[in-house]
């Protein structure tokens, strides 16, 4: 017990009874993390940064066209002008790209903020 | 290195941020012990593998989300919430399971010999109490546990559940105060 959590001087009298119940049943060894775990925590960080990352984008980006291509044929199959497909496809190419990061910081996990 | 450690957290998030590792890891260095004290202080003597499960999963939470921390509060309460969360979540999930072994045995105890009765008496008394613990409200029990078992004090308790001093001396007087209340139903005395 060190000697910030020594017995408490403040204590009101009728605590003091449950003050020691609880020093003496709830003494024990305090667990500690072992002495590796940031090394090991770090090397985990390492695994699942690179290959998802490079495997999210590889989906997305193939999502990507495969979207891009589909969109233009359909328009085309619709009779509508190259400058009407490229005009459309730009402009929402656009608008994910200005949406983007103001979605992210919406779905981030900043409850605590 | 030396950079790294003179830095404030707000410093290395920021870096972080950009991508830089040395900087996660000085953060990690820094706030690791604490997340498991808390973690510990959730889950209890039973669950001490867990907490270091939840420690892990807390940073890499916070390595997947840093991006996007816009640093309105500070980094330690963001990552002490997460774990919090984090810790009670598993905890509710854990309890539809078996423990790993209670925080008291009475099976220990020699059933004959002098001051036998005693001994198993004091024993009966520990599981009530720890009975009576799991029925408070997590906030009391991790106080609780920081405080008694883990050696925090007050002014540690009231950081890593982010309130002021002044609410962690009233959680414990009143945690306090209601154990003794429960106990004294349960017909055992504080003495």
């Amino acid at each position: 017990m060190n000697e910030t959590n020594g017995p408490d001087r403040d204590l009101p009298q009728m605590e003091e009874g449950i003050d020691r119940l609880l020093r003496r049943s709830m003494a024990a060894p305090v667990p500690a993390l072992p002495t590796d775990f940031d090394r090991r925590l770090m090397q985990e960080v390492r695994l699942r940064k690179q290959p998802l990352d490079r495997y999210r984008r590889m989906l997305l980006g193939g999502y990507g066209v495969v979207s891009v291509v589909v969109s233009a044929i359909l328009m085309r199959s619709e009779r509508l002008d190259w400058g009407v497909v490229f005009g459309t496809l730009l402009a929402t190419i656009a608008l994910i790209a200005i949406t983007r990061p103001a979605w992210r910081a919406r779905h981030a996990i900043n409850k605590g903020q | 290195m030396a950079l790294v450690l003179s830095e404030s957290d707000a410093q290395l998030v920021t870096r972080a941020q950009s991508g830089d590792e040395q900087a996660f890891a000085e953060l990690v260095r820094r706030h690791s012990a604490l997340v498991f004290r808390l973690a510990v202080s959730i889950l209890g003597r039973e669950y001490i593998p867990e907490a270091e499960d939840v420690t892990q999963e807390v940073f890499l939470k916070v390595h997947h989300a840093i991006e996007s921390f816009r640093g309105e509060a500070e980094f330690r309460s963001w990552i002490y919430r997460i774990t919090f969360n984090q810790a009670v979540n598993l905890k509710a999930r854990a309890r539809f399971r078996s423990p790993h072994g209670d925080e008291t045995s009475l099976h220990d105890i020699p059933s004959a010999g002098p001051g036998a009765e005693r001994q198993l008496e004091l024993a009966q008394r520990d599981q009530a109490l720890a009975e009576c613990i799991r029925t408070l409200p997590e906030v009391y029990q991790s106080a609780l546990h920081l405080y008694y078992w883990l050696d925090a004090g007050v002014d540690e308790v009231a950081e890593l559940l982010d309130i002021p001093p002044n609410t962690a001396k009233s959680y414990l007087h009143r945690a306090r105060q209601l154990l003794r209340g429960m106990l004294r139903e349960k017909g055992h005395s504080c003495e």
